[in-house]
């Protein structure tokens, strides 16, 4: 997930990147940056959710090292390139309508809904950003990070319909 | 003379060509009884045929490899033949319930191995030779009669303004006809998780003698009124005998036994075998639910003082605050109670832990503790205009009913959900419409299509009959406030509800609104524990999984070697599990305290 939001600094800083290595770098920050929120999160949240918001910043992490590879992988165009072939379809969510704000003491849900919520944020700048690009190579990457995000956003919407209506695994 | 000359008569015979008759068997006759042909697919491995062949030439095989699942009531058995011992009488035909063996027209088998002679047919027969089938099933030939008792309950009209109870059970004349379906073969047991000793107590059934028929229910089952009423019964799905027809109504005859022998007996029964002495151990229970009731009336038979510690007025936990009486009137269930009372449980109601006693008291005063506290928290879909005053959740809703508690009755009112929990509040909001207004204005939005319904196809037929209006396949997206009066709630169409992977991933197409008037929105979708009573320290100390249930090991266990979790809260998903919850947390409970008591170390800590 990416730490851009709607109208801040993220959107602009990833905007004025030049070449893909720049925009990689970036993005690898804003990686950093979610995986130290969840980290931080982990501390403050009730043992019981724990576990949950351990798994959120172990993805985050798992972002970090995808993007990592990629930064140093010579074949980093390629690979982008093929990646983008095959997108994800995003299906509405209809129980998430907007990003809800975390509290100072959330439950499972608040905190699958903020994630989702951090998810649709970065898909749809990543997108925005992919629209806007004049450059062919960064708006392949950009393209594919909207789709990595949308990936990730499935994922937690499908962990969240099974936490919040099936009572039983 | 011509005595004389018949010898010389038989000589021309030899300068005749010799006859050769053909060596191929003659055709046997369509009906034939010959060797054994086992459709494989259709086989659902039960072993009636081995149980019913008095010769004892059946003998049940365990095969690796093939299918095998105790739920869907199939087994990885296929039966093998001794010839050597088959008369050939066809029961085995006869009874077969899947259908799948037959006799085939082949007859022939020469060999001087006797081994040969015992085989494990298949659809092709010994020698794979594709012959016809001879004696096979047939309508006049079938020993079983696929065809459930009826069961007397009350008509909509009757019954849509009142909260007694809908159906009226069997007497005992359709009671011992329903009991003679049943083949004895045990899939039930199998695939019961409590693994009810259910061919033995419709045996009695049969027999006439309900109070044996309550004996082999306790053995198991000790909540035996409430699971003869609101059993998921899959002892049914994997009846042998629904394969062709109608499951044996278990759950209808187990409940008939129960209501035919008085309340005083059963509760004779149910403490036989009681130990005698007190074991002097502990046991404090948290939670009057199935699981909680189960383990207590398990301990305490077992000599151990179990004190059980209920939040609520009364015990029962889901079974009394979220099931309605039409479906399980509360007497019934206060009996059932009334015998783990009896079996020496000391229930104590309104003694919320973390309020009058904390858990630090009990890990300190008890030798073992059992949290049992089910899911009393109502999950929210959390949509725009859901935390509106008139929209609730449906476990609230159903505890204020059952508790007489006062709530504004709406008018209208649509339910979200498409659970059994959902139709429980969706019909007794609309037997309440009736009584107050003599008219229902209830609609049920289920996100699952009409033909994957979670709840009971029963309980979807009764809604609609009492008037409840369902939609299948809408996802709630918004419930629509006015000059902050609530007017009821936009749905979408929900296009699939699974993933490639099966996973649970509904999809929307938002096009396709419907707006769906109502004056109150009820959300029955999940539920959620209810744990903070626990306090922070001991929810530091326990170990949770990804989902906020304490983690437990094979034996119900904790992380905490004191505590044990059993029941909704760390399985579910029904009443029968939470029993099966109940046992083996008991039983390890059990072990670990008469291991201390024989000063060893407990088997599962």
């Amino acid at each position: 997930m990416s730490d851009i939001n709607p109208e801040g600094s993220g959107y602009e800083q990833l905007k004025a990147r030049q070449t893909l290595a720049e925009v990689l770098e970036t993005v690898l920050s804003f990686e950093q940056t979610a995986y130290a929120f969840y980290s931080a999160l982990t501390e403050k949240v009730s043992k019981r959710l724990r576990p949950l918001v351990k798994e959120l910043a172990e993805e985050e992490q798992q972002h970090c090292l995808l993007f990592e590879d990629l930064k140093n992988n010579p074949a980093v165009r390629a690979v982008i390139a093929q990646r983008i072939k095959t997108p994800e379809n995003d299906h509405k969510f209809s129980d998430y309508i907007h990003m809800p704000e975390l509290d100072e003491n959330p439950d499972d849900q608040s905190i699958l809904q903020y994630a989702i919520g951090r998810e649709h944020a970065a898909m749809e700048q990543y997108d925005g950003l992919a629209q806007e690009s004049p450059n062919a190579v960064l708006k392949d990457t950009f393209t594919w990070l909207a789709q990595e995000e949308l990936a990730h956003k499935k994922e937690l919407e499908k962990r969240y319909y099974q936490l919040v209506y099936l009572s039983h695994e | 003379m011509k005595s004389f000359l018949t010898p010389l008569k038989a000589l021309r015979q030899l300068a005749r060509d010799p006859v050769t008759l053909p060596i191929e068997p003659r055709p046997a006759a369509p009906n034939y009884r010959g060797f054994h042909v086992n459709d494989w697919d259709a086989c659902i491995g039960c072993g009636t045929c081995e149980s019913i062949c008095d010769n004892k030439a059946i003998h049940m095989v365990d095969i690796k490899g093939l299918p095998e699942n105790p739920v869907q009531g199939i087994k990885a058995l296929r039966p093998a033949i001794d010839y050597g011992r088959c008369c050939w009488c066809s029961l085995c035909v006869d009874i077969c319930p899947s259908g799948s063996l037959a006799l085939s027209r082949e007859y022939v088998h020469i060999d001087q191995d006797l081994d040969s002679f015992f085989i494990l047919p298949d659809e092709k027969g010994i020698h794979g030779l594709d012959y016809p089938k001879g004696w096979s099933k047939s309508d006049d030939a079938d020993l079983l009669d696929l065809k459930r008792q009826a069961m007397p309950e009350m008509t909509a009209d009757v019954r849509i303004d009142s909260f007694a109870e809908i159906v009226e059970g069997f007497t005992k004349q359709t009671a011992v006809f329903e009991a003679s379906r049943c083949i004895q073969c045990g899939m039930c047991h199998d695939a019961c998780p409590a693994h009810m000793d259910v061919p033995e107590y419709i045996r009695a059934i049969w027999e006439g003698d309900a109070e044996e028929a309550v004996r082999q229910i306790y053995k198991t089952n000790p909540l035996a009124h409430v699971c003869g009423r609101v059993c998921t019964h899959r002892c049914e799905t994997a009846c042998s005998i629904s394969v062709r027809g109608e499951a044996v109504s278990i759950r209808w005859l187990k409940r008939y036994a129960m209501d035919s022998v008085s309340h005083e007996v059963v509760k004779k029964i149910a403490t036989e075998g009681k130990a005698e002495q007190s074991s002097g151990k502990r046991v404090a229970i948290i939670g009057s639910g199935p699981a909680g009731l189960t383990a207590a009336y398990d301990l305490a038979r077992a000599g151990h003082a179990v004190t059980l510690f209920e939040a609520f007025a009364k015990p029962g936990g889901m079974m009394r605050w979220g099931i309605p009486e039409y479906r399980l009137p509360y007497e019934r269930l206060d009996e059932d109670v009334a015998v783990i009372e009896a079996m020496g449980v000391d229930i104590r109601c309104n003694s919320a832990v973390g309020d009058k006693i904390q858990m630090a008291e009990l890990e300190r005063d008890y030798d073992a503790v059992m949290l049992g506290i089910g899911l009393h928290g109502g999950r929210s879909t959390r949509i725009p205009g859901s935390e509106h005053a008139d929209v609730y959740s449906a476990v609230d809703l159903l505890h204020r009913i059952t508790g007489k508690q006062d709530f504004e009755l709406p008018k209208s009112a649509v339910v979200i959900g498409g659970g059994n929990v959902a139709f429980d509040i969706a019909r007794s909001l609309a037997r309440l419409q009736k009584q107050a207004f003599n008219q229902v204005d209830v609609t049920i939005t289920a996100l699952e299509p009409e033909d994957k319904m979670l709840a009971d196809p029963a309980e979807v037929r009764e809604a609609e009959e009492e008037g409840v209006i369902l939609y299948n396949s809408r996802g709630p997206r918004v419930c629509t406030i006015e000059q902050d009066q609530l007017t009821g709630l936009e749905t979408v169409h929900c296009v699939s509800i699974f993933d490639e992977q099966g996973r649970f991933h509904p999809q929307y197409d938002e096009e396709n609104i419907i707006v769906h008037d109502a004056e109150m929105v009820v959300e029955a979708i999940g539920q959620v524990a209810q744990t903070d009573f626990l306090g922070e320290d001991l929810i530091e100390r326990l170990e949770w999984d990804q989902r906020g249930r304490p983690v437990i090991n094979n034996n119900g266990q904790t992380s905490e070697p004191w505590l044990w979790a059993a029941g909704d809260m760390v399985k579910g998903p029904d009443v029968i599990h939470a029993i099966a919850g109940g046992h083996q947390v008991a039983a390890s409970i059990h072990a670990c305290l008469q291991a201390s008591i024989n000063g060893l170390k407990g088997v599962s800590s």
